[in-house]
């Protein structure tokens, strides 16, 4: 069997989100939008050094501020145990545990007022002293702390050194990525409340589950008494996947006031309060014959973690499983800075390995003779390098024909500064990417009732990937009735236990455990003794039941680590073609084609906006993305949406999007996640071209117009 | 005038006039148009994403002209004729930019959606939606994370066209 579809299937089927008529009326609620009876307002107290001691703390004069209600600093709050790890690895540094100040913008207080103004009036009041020192703010700084293999994923197969020494031609180059601001357009915001005992948060986060588990156990609740609300969020981009101080802060007030605590963040605490993508440095040395066969990738990385703090951004996690090489080795170090806590942003690792390893792979192409796409097919990996095993899908190859064929690849003259248009130097790159599987535990509840409807409820949440969308079409088609007779219900850890909504892992869980649950509900339809033809409502109405329901459970994590079969993650292939104004140094995308293999869809429509905004975030880590500090302070100096540059509608050209292969063989629903694959080749793939067009080979993010006057 | 780090507060009154109801405020002179829509007038459908007149998340129309409510003072629209994304279905009809933007998928996470299907009903207005590139460079001022930027500009275009 190769497929279940059938002529009337819902999935893949281009329907518009179901909670697209909410949003374009404004009325899908998000943290920010919720206010409670009786709710005071916060504002925080943020550091002004990167490096240092509290040596003095006066709250006096915002203590008798108007309408000022508390004032918590270390000197008075309460304490908090220590929050748990999550499963993505990290935890919360507590800020007050001690007098230590590790970075700019560090929470030193919050202030309740009743009302906002008054809030941000007087948390300019609270008087801080500090005992300061430098901020080591660079990866070459010889004071900052480095950890050696700190995920315990440093790898050797085969003998790199040797195979590098004996290889007909090698390439030994480094890369840089500035670090990079998650910046979801809406701003983080906790709503606390205490009632009675129980504590109800609305949280702008993209992991509930973890957010309910670490207040339970700084607050010292059962975790049965915290609920945390997020039906919409605003964006993530991986910076609601770690708990952070704005919310235990707001939570502590709403405690200490007894009464409703609301703060949102402003713009510029975003910059240093959600993470972000590390800064990093990476070595790659590659190694092949003269045919352009790879006898040996050597990768070395570092990268940037905020000091005392713990957190997985596995820049070598992909590079054993990239190509079929013998002789492969990953080295990876993270050094300790005095900046703002790292987060996980879209692609964490993936992206920062693949600029480097593309882009290494372009420089051999080059030295080799021998052409990008072609080199890459000779290398292909056609079981899993390390396991041997073969791939539960994998339409890598076709990703890069189809997207060859698309772009017109093969009229390429590869020299460089071979193209002109007027004033412009025209240039055309590619590069291929893949994203690691990933997935967790996920459980739903289904019901259906007389009137055929159908509900489905997890504490899962949608970011704006199309979660209520295609959990409905999934459901709709299991069932066999319209997406519009099912409801769904999520954003609430009251409902049945998810997982983040992160690691492109969700989709894939929460639609296995939908499965399992329509599986289950079709076994008790099947007692009911159901008529051929019979419809769930008429089953339900004969036998007089208001309604039906089942739990669905999906453990993939489990049934990876038993299969037969190496279990993939989507792959995806990027072709660029930029215009460089030598003059000015302007670099504009003119077009970009990428094709993509995500398994089965369940929606081509926002499975194509997953990607498209993939590939824009790619556009703007390419040429525009970077938090610069100011190194007397540690401060991100462009920490405003006026300053730190993202791409806007207009740096956007023509996109052409397409998806390739079929449904994996390992996912019940043979899906696979696409959240974060349409970024990982795009900055490599402008690179490339760049280099294409100019004859420069710019190995620094973002490719800023300085690096190429 | 010093400026001094405490609260000062004057008090203004203003009558403010949102998609055809008159709400009669009594406001601090420094409450922005989008603090005063989302605090006082309940009306949460305009987002707030940089306070800083950088995002285009807050944009709302006054006077028919597209602006953003962040950087304007509640008191200065004392007399104008203020839109909202919560006032731009006609009679529970939606606009055809909303209908547009559904179907083209012209969101994602929906945060700045309000403030791009102002922007584009005012765009539109302007009679400065000819072409693709037109319609990019006319919505720059509307930041998308989640880039829907794309969609954005076909949902656009098929309204100009029709």
């Amino acid at each position: 069997m190769t497929t279940t579809l059938t002529k009337q299937s819902l999935l893949g089927r281009p329907i518009d989100r179901i909670d697209g008529r909410r949003k374009v009326a404004g009325a899908a609620p998000y943290p920010s939008d919720f206010d409670l009876p009786g709710q005071a307002h916060a504002a925080l107290v943020s550091s002004t050094i990167a490096n240092g001691r509290i040596t003095r703390i006066d709250r006096s004069a915002a203590e008798a501020a108007p309408g000022v209600l508390l004032v918590l600093t270390r000197d008075n709050a309460p304490a908090v145990a220590d929050p748990p790890m999550s499963n993505l690895g990290s935890t919360m540094r507590w800020y007050f545990r001690d007098d230590r100040i590790l970075h700019y913008g560090q929470h030193i207080g919050i202030v309740v007022a009743g009302t906002r103004a008054q809030a941000q009036a007087a948390a300019r009041l609270v008087e801080v002293e500090y005992a300061a020192e430098e901020p080591v703010l660079d990866l070459d700084d010889p004071r900052a702390t480095i950890e050696e293999n700190p995920y315990g994923l440093d790898s050797s197969r085969g003998d790199a050194a040797a195979a590098l020494d004996a290889a007909d031609v090698t390439v030994d180059s480094t890369y840089t990525i500035g670090a990079e601001i998650n910046s979801p357009m809406g701003l983080f915001t906790t709503v606390a409340s205490w009632q009675g005992g129980r504590l109800v948060v609305h949280d702008t986060t993209q992991f509930p589950s973890m957010v309910r588990a670490s207040l339970a156990a700084m607050f010292g609740v059962p975790e049965r008494d915290v609920r945390v609300l997020i039906p919409f969020l605003g964006g993530g981009f991986g910076a609601g996947l770690r708990l952070w101080s704005h919310t235990v802060l707001t939570t502590m007030a709403a405690r200490e006031l007894d009464r409703p605590v609301k703060l949102v963040l402003t713009r510029p605490q975003m910059f240093s309060s959600t993470g972000h993508r590390a800064a990093s440095r990476q070595r790659m040395r590659l190694g092949a014959t003269q045919d352009g066969r790879l006898v040996a990738i050597d990768h070395d990385a570092v990268a940037a973690n905020g000091i005392g703090d713990m957190l997985p951004a596995p820049i070598e996690m992909g590079t054993p499983m990239a190509y079929a090489c013998d002789n492969v080795a990953t080295h990876e170090r993270r050094a300790h800075l005095n900046i703002a806590f790292t987060g996980f942003m879209r692609a964490p690792g993936s992206v920062e390995l693949h600029f480097a390893l593309e882009s290494a792979l372009d420089e051999l192409a080059g030295k080799l003779g021998i052409d990008p796409v072609e080199l890459r097919l000779r290398n292909y990996a056609e079981v899993h390098p390390e396991s041997g095993k073969p791939w539960s899908s994998k339409a890598l190859r076709e990703c890069l024909t189809v997207g060859a064929d698309r772009f017109g690849w093969s009229g390429r003259d590869p020299s460089p500064r071979s193209t002109r248009d007027g004033d412009l130097l025209v240039g055309q790159g590619m590069a291929e990417a893949s994203f690691d599987f990933y997935a967790q535990p996920c459980t739903v509840r289904l019901s259906v009732d007389r009137g055929g409807n159908a509900l489905v409820r997890t504490g899962a949440t949608d970011i704006g990937t199309g979660t209520y969308t295609i959990t409905a079409q999934l459901t709709a088609d299991l069932l066999g009735i319209e997406v519009d007779q099912v409801r769904v219900e999520l954003g609430d850890t009251d409902l049945p236990p998810a997982p983040q909504s992160g690691g492109s892992g969700l989709a894939g869980a929460l639609g296995a455990a939908v499965k399992d649950a329509a599986a289950a509900l079709g076994e008790r339809l099947a007692r009911l003794d159901g008529r051929p033809g019979e419809t769930i409502a008429s089953l339900l109405d004969r036998h007089g039941l208001d309604e039906l329901s089942a739990t669905g459970h999906s453990d993939l994590p489990a049934a990876a680590a038993t299969t037969d079969l190496a279990v993939a993650g989507p792959f995806a292939a990027t072709f660029a073609e930029v215009g460089v104004d030598e003059e000015l140094g302007v670099v504009r995308v003119r077009r970009l084609v990428s094709v993509i293999d995500g398994g089965r869809l369940y929606n081509e429509k926002t499975a194509r906006s997953q990607i498209i905004g993939g590939t824009v975030m790619g556009i703007g880590a390419a040429l525009l993305e970077e938090a610069a500090y100011d190194p007397h302070t540690g401060r991100v100096a462009n920490g405003t949406f006026g300053d730190y540059l993202m791409a806007v509608n207009a740096d956007v050209p023509d996109l052409d999007i397409t998806f390739v292969g079929g449904p994996d063989a390992f996912n019940p629903v043979g899906t696979k996640g696409l959240g974060e694959i349409g970024i990982v080749a795009v900055a490599p793939a402008i690179a490339n071209a760049v280099h294409h067009a100019t004859g420069r080979r710019i190995r620094d993010l973002p490719i800023t117009l300085d690096k190429l006057l | 005038m010093s400026s001094t780090t405490a609260a000062r507060s004057t008090e203004v009154t203003v009558e403010l006039r949102v998609n055809g109801r008159t709400y009669p405020a009594r406001l601090d002179s420094t409450t922005t148009l989008l603090d005063a829509l989302r605090d006082e007038l309940h009306l949460t459908g305009t987002k707030k994403g940089c306070d800083q007149g950088a995002c285009g998340a807050c944009t709302v129309l006054r006077d028919g002209k597209r602006i953003v409510s962040c950087l304007t003072l509640a008191a200065q629209c004392d007399g104008s004729e203020i839109t909202t994304i919560e006032g731009l279905a006609d009679d529970g009809v939606p606009h055809p930019v909303q209908e547009a933007f559904v179907r083209h998928d012209a969101l994602q996470c929906g945060y700045c959606t309000a403030g791009q299907v102002m922007s584009a009903v005012a765009l539109l207005r302007e009679g400065r939606a000819h072409t693709d590139d037109e319609i990019r460079e006319f919505m720059s001022g509307n930041l998308c994370r989640c880039a829907a930027y794309p969609n954005i500009v076909a949902a656009i275009r098929e309204v100009a066209d029709s």
